[in-house]
Parts: C-alpha cells; sequence; structure tokens
C-alpha cells in the first residue's frame, strides 16, 4: 500500500470523482434526512430540527428492535444459504470453457433482468395452494400412491396442498431466489482465473474434494466470499417487496416499518430515525472491519 | 436449457467434478427458471389480468405490447438509464475500489464505510432523500428527453457505484503487485502499467460489477419514483401503477421479448468477438 | 408487407428512438440545455400552451379518453404514473415536480387541503359538474367541492366464493372476529383502514375511533391473527380469484371485475355498514397549466367521455349523465351501485393527523405479535 503523499497527483486523480460524487449527491441529500431524524413534525409537511432524540427512543423500544433483530435472522439465514448455493455455481461459472462462461454469467442474470414485481407475481403462481409446485408434488404423490396400490401396500391418504406461500419459508425463499446473484458474481469475480495448480496438487497429494474445497479454494474466494456476504444480507435486511407479497400475517421486516413511516404514516422523522439506525449499525461493523484487516496488514 | 449447462473441460481436476457440479447448477437453473417460464406462459394468457388464473391461448399481448406506446417509452427509459448508470457506475466503482486498494491516507477507514453506505440506505429513505435535494437545488424537471432522465440516472449511478467497488476491490486483493512494479521497472508509464496490467486483472470484477449496476438500475421502483419529473415513466414505475388493477399481460410480453433481445444481442456479439478474435477470455 | 416494418411504424419514431438513442447519449447535468428546446407555437383555445401532465394510475382511464380530449382541444395530455395514495402525498410534499391534474382519494384531498396542497377549482371553468351525482355534489371530505371533483366511488366490502362459504358472510365478524373460515380470510394491510373497519364492526363510526378503542380491536386482531392467511396490498382480487382465500376485504369495484370472470365469486356489503372512499380530481398548488387543467377536469366530467372510462374500469362513477348512458347490467348491478338503505350506514373516513401514527403502531404491534 502506498502513502498518498508519495503521489498526490495520480491519488488526486484517482480519488476525486469517486469522492465527489459520495459528497455531492449521496453524503449532501442523505445528510437532509439524517438533520430529519432530529426533528419533530409540525403540521403535515413541515419539520423542525429541534435537535430532540425522541425518535431514537422510539427507535430502540422493543417493538421495533424486536422487527430489526427478526429482520436480521431472516437476512442472515438467506445469506447463508444464498453462499451454500451459490458457491458451486460460481466454481461451475469459473471452470467453464471461454465459449461457455459468457452464457453461464447470462444464465444466471437473465432472469433478474425481468421487472422484481412480476417475477414475484411469478413466483406465486409456482407456490400457491393451487400453484404448479403443488399440483407437481401433488401428480407425483398420486401417482406413488397408486403404484403402492398395484404393489398391494396401503395407498397414501389424499394430498394435502403444502403451505408454500404467505409464511416465513416464502419470505426466505424469495429473498433467496431475489439474492443469489448478489453472491454469485462476487465470488465469480474473487475466483475467477484462479492458480489451478493449488487444487490440483492437493488433489494429487490425496486431498478428497470437499477439503480441497475448503482448504485451498475457500481462502482464495475469501474476500468475495465477505464482498458478496455484504452485498447480499444487507439488501436483504433492506427487502420490503418480497415480504410484503410472500408473507404471512408476522412476516414484516425492518423495511416494511421503514417504508410505511415515510408513507402511510407520514412521519419522516420517525423514519429517518430508523433508516439511520440501520446505517451507524452497518458503518460501524464496516469500519470495524476494514480497521482490523489493516492492523492485521500492518503485522505482516 | 440444456444451453446453459457448463461443458467442462477434461482437465484432471474438472473431470470427476462433471457430475454433481453439473446437478447441482442445472437445479440451481431450474430454481431460477421456473418462475421465468411461468411469466413467460402467462404472457400468452388470454386475460386481462395475467398472472392469476389461465384463460386461454392467445398471441394478442404481444402485439398489444409493440403497439402500447407507453409501455414501449417506458422500456427505451429504463434501458437508457441502466445503460448510462452502468457505464459510468463500472468508471467510478472501479475508480473508488482503487483508490482504496492502493492507498493509504487519513480518514480511510470512514471513507470505506462511507462507500458502503449507499448499499445499506433502505430504498425508501433514499428516494425521499434524493427527493428533498433535488428539489432543494430546484433540478429542472422540464429539460427535453434524455435530459429529463438527468436526476434519475445521478440517484441510479449513487446507489450502483457502491456495488460495483465492493466487487472489483475483493477482486484486487488477489492481485500481484509485482507485476506492476516490473512493468515500470522496464519502462511502463503509470497509465501503462495500469492498462496493461492491473486492468486485464480487474476485468472479471468489472463484468460482475457492470451485471449488478445494471441489474439493480433496471429493476429500481422507489428511488426512481422519487426522482422523476412529469415525463419520465419508467418500466417498473408503470408495472407498479398497474398492481391496484392487476398487471396485464402486456407486461409479461413485454418482458419475455426483453429476455429474446437479450439472448440474440448476446449470441450476436460473441459471434462478432469470436470472429475478430479468437476466445473472449483466453487464460 | 413487411410485418417489422408495420410494428415499427405502430411503435411510433419517438419510442423507437429512445430506445436504440441509449447507446449515444451523452449526459449534462444543468439546464443548460433547456433553453435550446423550442415552444410550441400553437396555443390551446385555454390560451395555455397545448400541454397537460396528468398523474394517475395506469390503466385507470378510458382507452381513448386522452387521444379524443386531445381531438376536442388540442391540448396533448401526459400521463405519469403513481402507484399508492401515499406515494403521490410523499412526492408532492417537497413540492410540485410540474402535475396540472391529480387523482388523490377523498382522506389524502383533505390531507392536501390542511398541507395547502391544492388550488382551488373555479366552478364557472367546469360547467359539467351539473353532470355529478347529487350525493357527490357536497361532501364531508371538501364541503362545497372547493378543491376536487369526483373521478369514481367506491365501498369496502367482503368479497367472497359463494362455494366455499355458509350462506352470505354479510358481517365483519367473519374477518374480524372468528375462526369459521380459518386460514382461509386475507384482510387489507391498510392499517387505517382495518382499525377503522373494526370500530364500525364494534358499532362505532368510522371517524369515532378513540386511543382506548384502538387497544380493544388491536386485541381483537391479535386474537384474529392466527385465522387470517394473509394482508393484502391492493391485491386482494386476485387471491380471490386464484383460490388461495374464500373471503376478502375488498373494494366492490375490483370485485365487481373479476366477477365478470369468475361466476362463482360475489361481494356483500356487511349489515354494519361500511368505509366510503372517492378517487378525485384536483389541481395541486404550482400546476403550470391550471386553465387546461379546468378544462380537462371539465372534459373526464362530461357524459359521453364518462361513459368510456366507466366501460373500461368498471368502477361506480359518481357522474349520472355517463351512468344513463351505461348499460343496464352495469347500472343495475348491485355489487357497483349497493341500495341507497346500504349505502346510508356507510361513511367517508375523515383524515385524522393524530390517530393516523396510532393506527399504524398498533398494526405494526398486531403485526409483531
Amino acid at each position: 500500500m502506498q502513502d498518498w503523499k508519495l503521489n498526490r497527483a495520480l491519488f488526486a486523480s484517482i480519488a476525486s470523482a469517486p469522492t465527489l460524487w459520495l459528497v455531492l449527491f449521496f453524503i449532501v441529500p442523505l445528510g437532509l434526512v439524517w438533520l430529519y431524524s432530529f426533528g419533530t413534525n409540525v403540521g403535515l409537511t413541515e419539520i423542525d430540527i429541534s435537535g430532540t432524540f425522541a425518535n431514537y427512543a422510539r427507535a430502540l423500544e422493543p417493538l421495533y428492535l424486536g422487527i430489526f433483530l427478526k429482520s436480521v435472522w431472516i437476512a442472515g439465514l438467506t445469506t447463508v444459504i444464498c453462499l451454500v448455493v451459490g458457491f458451486p455455481v460460481a466454481l461451475a461459472i469459473v471452470f467453464a470453457t471461454p465459449k461457455w462462461r459468457p452464457w453461464l454469467l447470462l444464465g444466471i442474470m437473465l432472469p433478474f433482468w425481468t421487472n422484481l414485481l412480476i417475477r414475484t407475481y411469478a413466483l406465486m403462481a409456482v407456490l400457491r395452494t393451487e400453484g404448479f409446485a403443488n399440483q407437481t408434488i401433488g401428480w407425483m404423490w398420486d401417482k406413488w400412491s397408486g403404484l403402492m396400490t398395484f404393489a398391494g401396500l396401503q395407498p397414501l391418504g389424499d394430498f394435502t396442498p403444502l403451505p408454500l406461500l404467505y409464511n416465513n419459508f416464502a419470505v426466505v425463499l424469495g429473498l433467496v431466489y431475489v439474492h443469489l446473484p448478489f453472491m454469485v458474481l462476487p465470488l465469480y469475480a474473487a475466483l475467477d482465473r484462479l492458480d489451478k495448480s493449488l487444487i490440483e496438487a492437493s488433489l494429487d497429494l490425496g486431498a478428497g474434494h470437499v477439503r480441497t474445497l475448503l482448504s485451498i479454494v475457500a481462502p482464495l474466494a475469501a474476500p468475495g466470499i465477505i464482498s458478496g456476504i455484504i452485498i447480499t444480507f444487507v439488501p436483504a435486511l433492506g427487502a420490503y417487496l418480497t415480504p410484503d407479497l410472500l408473507g404471512g400475517t408476522d412476516s414484516q421486516m425492518i423495511a416494511n416499518v421503514i417504508e410505511r413511516q415515510f408513507k402511510r404514516a407520514n412521519d419522516w422523522p420517525f423514519g429517518a430515525a430508523l433508516s439511520f439506525l440501520l446505517m451507524y449499525a452497518t458503518f460501524i461493523a464496516i469500519a470495524f472491519q476494514a480497521m482490523k484487516s489493516r492492523q492485521a496488514e500492518r503485522r505482516q | 436449457m440444456s444451453l446453459f449447462k457448463p461443458r467442462v473441460p477434461l482437465a484432471p481436476l474438472e473431470y470427476t467434478k462433471r457430475l454433481w457440479m453439473r446437478a447441482w447448477v442445472g437445479l440451481v437453473l431450474f430454481f431460477l427458471y421456473a418462475p421465468l417460464l411461468t411469466l413467460i406462459a402467462f404472457s400468452f394468457n388470454d386475460s386481462r389480468r395475467g398472472n392469476v388464473v389461465w384463460r386461454g391461448f392467445t398471441f394478442d399481448y404481444y402485439e398489444k405490447a409493440l403497439n402500447n406506446e407507453s409501455l414501449m417509452i417506458a422500456m427505451g427509459n429504463s434501458l437508457t438509464i441502466a445503460l448510462i448508470s452502468t457505464i459510468v457506475s463500472v468508471v467510478i466503482g472501479a475508480l473508488a475500489a482503487v483508490m482504496l486498494w492502493r492507498f493509504r491516507f487519513p480518514g480511510k477507514t470512514a471513507t470505506e464505510g462511507a462507500m458502503a453506505l449507499p448499499i445499506v440506505v433502505p430504498e425508501i429513505c433514499m428516494g425521499v432523500a434524493m427527493l428533498v435535494f433535488f428539489a432543494k437545488i430546484g433540478f429542472p424537471t422540464d429539460l427535453p428527453w434524455p435530459f429529463s432522465l438527468g436526476a434519475i440516472i445521478i440517484a441510479h449511478i449513487t446507489f450502483c457505484f457502491p456495488f460495483v467497488t465492493m466487487v472489483v476491490r475483493s477482486r484486487l486483493t488477489s492481485f500481484n503487485r509485482e507485476e506492476e512494479e516490473a512493468a515500470k521497472d522496464l519502462g511502463a508509464t503509470e497509465w501503462q502499467a495500469f492498462r496493461d496490467v492491473l486492468l486485464p486483472h480487474m476485468k472479471p470484477g468489472l463484468v460482475a460489477g457492470a451485471l449488478l449496476a445494471f441489474t439493480l438500475s433496471l429493476d429500481d421502483f422507489v428511488i426512481t419514483f422519487f426522482t422523476s419529473g412529469p415525463n419520465t415513466i419508467t418500466f417498473p414505475v408503470k408495472v407498479y401503477s398497474m398492481v391496484r388493477f392487476s398487471v396485464t399481460p402486456e407486461v409479461n410480453a413485454a418482458s419475455a421479448l426483453l429476455i429474446a433481445l437479450t439472448v440474440i444481442l448476446t449470441t450476436i456479439a460473441l459471434k462478432v468477438q469470436s470472429r475478430m478474435g479468437g476466445t473472449p477470455q483466453g487464460h | 408487407m413487411n410485418s417489422f416494418d408495420s410494428i415499427r411504424k405502430r411503435i411510433g419514431r419517438r419510442s423507437l428512438l429512445q430506445g436504440l438513442g441509449a447507446a449515444a447519449i451523452g449526459i449534462t447535468f444543468t439546464g443548460a440545455l433547456a433553453g435550446c428546446e423550442k415552444k410550441e407555437a400553437g396555443k390551446a383555445s385555454t390560451g395555455e400552451e397545448p400541454k397537460l401532465n396528468f398523474y394517475n394510475w395506469d390503466t385507470y382511464i378510458g382507452e381513448t379518453t386522452l387521444d379524443d380530449f386531445k381531438d376536442t382541444s388540442g391540448i396533448e395530455v401526459n400521463m405519469s404514473l403513481f402507484a399508492t395514495n401515499d406515494e403521490l402525498f410523499a412526492k408532492l410534499r417537497a413540492g410540485n415536480p410540474g402535475f396540472d391534474v391529480i387523482v388523490p382519494s377523498n382522506d389524502f384531498v383533505e390531507r392536501m387541503v390542511q398541507a395547502d396542497m391544492l388550488e382551488q377549482l373555479d366552478h364557472s371553468k367546469i360547467p359539467n359538474f351539473a353532470n355529478v351525482g347529487a350525493a357527490f355534489k357536497d361532501v364531508a371530505y371538501d364541503p362545497g367541492r372547493k378543491f376536487s371533483m369526483p373521478y369514481t366511488w367506491l365501498t369496502l366490502g367482503i368479497g367472497y366464493r359463494k362455494s366455499k362459504v355458509d350462506g352470505v358472510p354479510d358481517s365483519w365478524k367473519w374477518l374480524f372476529d372468528s375462526d369459521k373460515y380459518k386460514g382461509r380470510i386475507s384482510v387489507l394491510s391498510e392499517a387505517g383502514d382495518m382499525f377503522r373497519l373494526g370500530a364500525k364492526y364494534l358499532g362505532h363510526s368510522v371517524n369515532g375511533v378513540t386511543p382506548e378503542l384502538v387497544k380493544q380491536i388491536e386485541a381483537m386482531l391479535i386474537k384474529q391473527k392466527p385465522f387470517i392467511k394473509a394482508f393484502h396490498e391492493d391485491n386482494g382480487q386476485d387471491l380471490l380469484l386464484s383460490g388461495e382465500v374464500d373471503l376478502v376485504l375488498e373494494y366492490n369495484g375490483d370485485i365487481a371485475q373479476i366477477m365478470a370472470e369468475d361466476d362463482d365469486i360475489d361481494f356483500v356489503l356487511p349489515k354494519e355498514g361500511s368505509q366510503l372512499n372517492s378517487d378525485t380530481l384536483a389541481i395541486p398548488k404550482g400546476a403550470p397549466h391550471p386553465e387546461n387543467a379546468h378544462a380537462f377536469i371539465n372534459y373526464l366530467l362530461d357524459a359521453e367521455a364518462g361513459k368510456k372510462i366507466a366501460e373500461y374500469i368498471l368502477f361506480p362513477t359518481p357522474n349520472d349523465a355517463a351512468k344513463a348512458l351505461m348499460p343496464a347490467d352495469y347500472r343495475d348491478n348491485k355489487v357497483i351501485f349497493p341500495t341507497a338503505e346500504q349505502l346510508a350506514k356507510c361513511e367517508y373516513a375523515a383524515y385524522d393527523g393524530k390517530m393516523q401514527p396510532i393506527f399504524e403502531e398498533a398494526f405494526t404491534r398486531v403485526r409483531a405479535a
């Protein structure tokens, strides 16, 4: 790593565009909303920035903390499933021939160029009580049952459709569906052109595939895994459409609550406070991680 | 679908992987494409409320979709926004990644945290922030197309580029700095070293980042809604606005057409690329 | 004839350019180029440039209405879209970015009037107001119709699948306070509507909800929650049509639409009474073309134009002249037009800025319970 003072001109030419953009079009707009989080509603459209902490105090009530924790749990579960499902897919892309690689990448991405809402509708058509998933399972159930009767065994009872929709299962499934590429792409980016001789050596020395995967490939993919986890977990935490449409009566997530404050409740200060609590937590987590990795670097 | 299955080269290590890897990828693709096929199937549904109950086969909605000027304009707007946002996001995102990876500077930890914030902000919060921001600076809303999309594009770049940064940065950790040093020792300028050594290494990160940015931009509703003026309907805005009276199969038809178009364009691009210079991404 | 050519012609040059031009576009952040835009030379009969920005839901207008209006007045209507009243309000809160006519619901008319966001209407420029039915000429949410004209109206009730339900479920009880239809119920996710209707079930006015009553309804809803399958957004009709649930809390207009597709579905206005709703036409403060806006609102209230709109969206129309032109199966439809006796028990929900956050928080507790 280079100290910026050693090459100021280069540093300026690289850093100015992203920094300026971030300050001008992110920090400044968000700063306005940040001020709202210390404000009180006056009338319907005016917010008085009174410096109050009441919004934060309310946001930290057990009701909202509970929803927050539940959202963290659901987003965490989603992330883990995405990692397990996505890792082999990323490997497959990495190992594919150059001719096939673009097609695989596209194959993973293509479903996501369809609007999220209609994709979710389609997922609902698959999952609902009389949907395709239940129809298929029911059909197989009947066939199997017939087969058992044929073999002189007790037939299975009537098929009861599985409750695949309007519950937390559907929410996690929907979130995995939506966020899978957010995991696959960083993994692919980190693993592409990895040193295959390492894997060969490991296999030659008698390590199994699983062990090779865990002890050779996974560490190489570590930076990709970390960024994959971040860009899967964080957006999953902010998901509102999926829990709204696929969830049951108790599937609200923190983003649903935040959305309602900005819209129906018309309580921007409270919505801002809830949003910024989310951001403080992440900011601290990321800064902490960056600090630790920097310390580790220095020790080397 | 067998089209998308990987053809694993017969190197010693991949040899055995074929079975489980292919099965796994096949299953994942099935999971991803089953709803998509449903969606395409419903585009042939002879009912005004597209995605609910099957009422019979018709091609009508393809014709209607192509005739629906406002739908086509919305699609055009969305693609324009996504394309421009992707290009700018990749440039800014890659610069940010290089900055964070290469330099030590005061306030680095804070910068790193701040760069991740656009990923964290709840969409609605960012939407409202952008709404207030553009209203406060008096951003003009009556510009001619495509400048009328300016506010939306600015907002999209803001929430897309940190994703690019994240991906590119994790790619950069595997870069062997000695290569760059060697290039410079051999007389390469800073720019040449960047172009010939660092950039090729970053390429998978850039591709992945671009794909992410494009996807995020194409699909965004909330932030787009709050930054749009009176003449800038995008595809997601159109779709969400239909929910109250049910989404028509025209939307499914338009989506199916977009998928078909993407596949065709990619095929052509890959053909052209391979004809012009061997394999697209050699090792 | 080459089919691509015909398609291309139909898409129109503008959209094609928009689609294909995508790649070749540079971007400028300031309005420097705005000056280059040539102003249209012609003027509409209203004395303004012949343009109008209309903010509405998609498909919530007659199929040819905007073109017809252009033919009669020369004014080109550019329709932008929003998805919910909340979004409309949130967006205009920061200032009007250039809309001339908007379509807020009754409670949002009240909200926006209180927030000083609506322009007062000039009734002399809206002679077609005479077509509006007596019940809609003077309403509690907008006394004297100073700020809004009625576009459609609706009432909440219970949509149900006849073959799966005992008799007629003519009470809110089946949705709010009974396990009889366990797991086959879906209700609205709108906190205010849920609590107001809960109050109606308990024998109160929808506008008489006190914080104590909120607690009582909250407890009732928490008790009922295990029997409810989903809180739907505005798509309850889809859940009923797909057989996902058998009873659904929805608007009569939405259920009337799916009754046309499925004979087994019916709608009932519960005996306790219900909540009325009305979408209106209004002009936001700062509208760039207020004269055109008046002309447009007047046109939408025209008998023939109103008929074309009602034909397409099939919602109850407040326009008596338009209703008279409609076929009998619409006019006499008891779902679209409940009897006067039934309607007497229904009320408009007034906007109450104090209660709204209380409803929201209570409903968040119900969902989290």
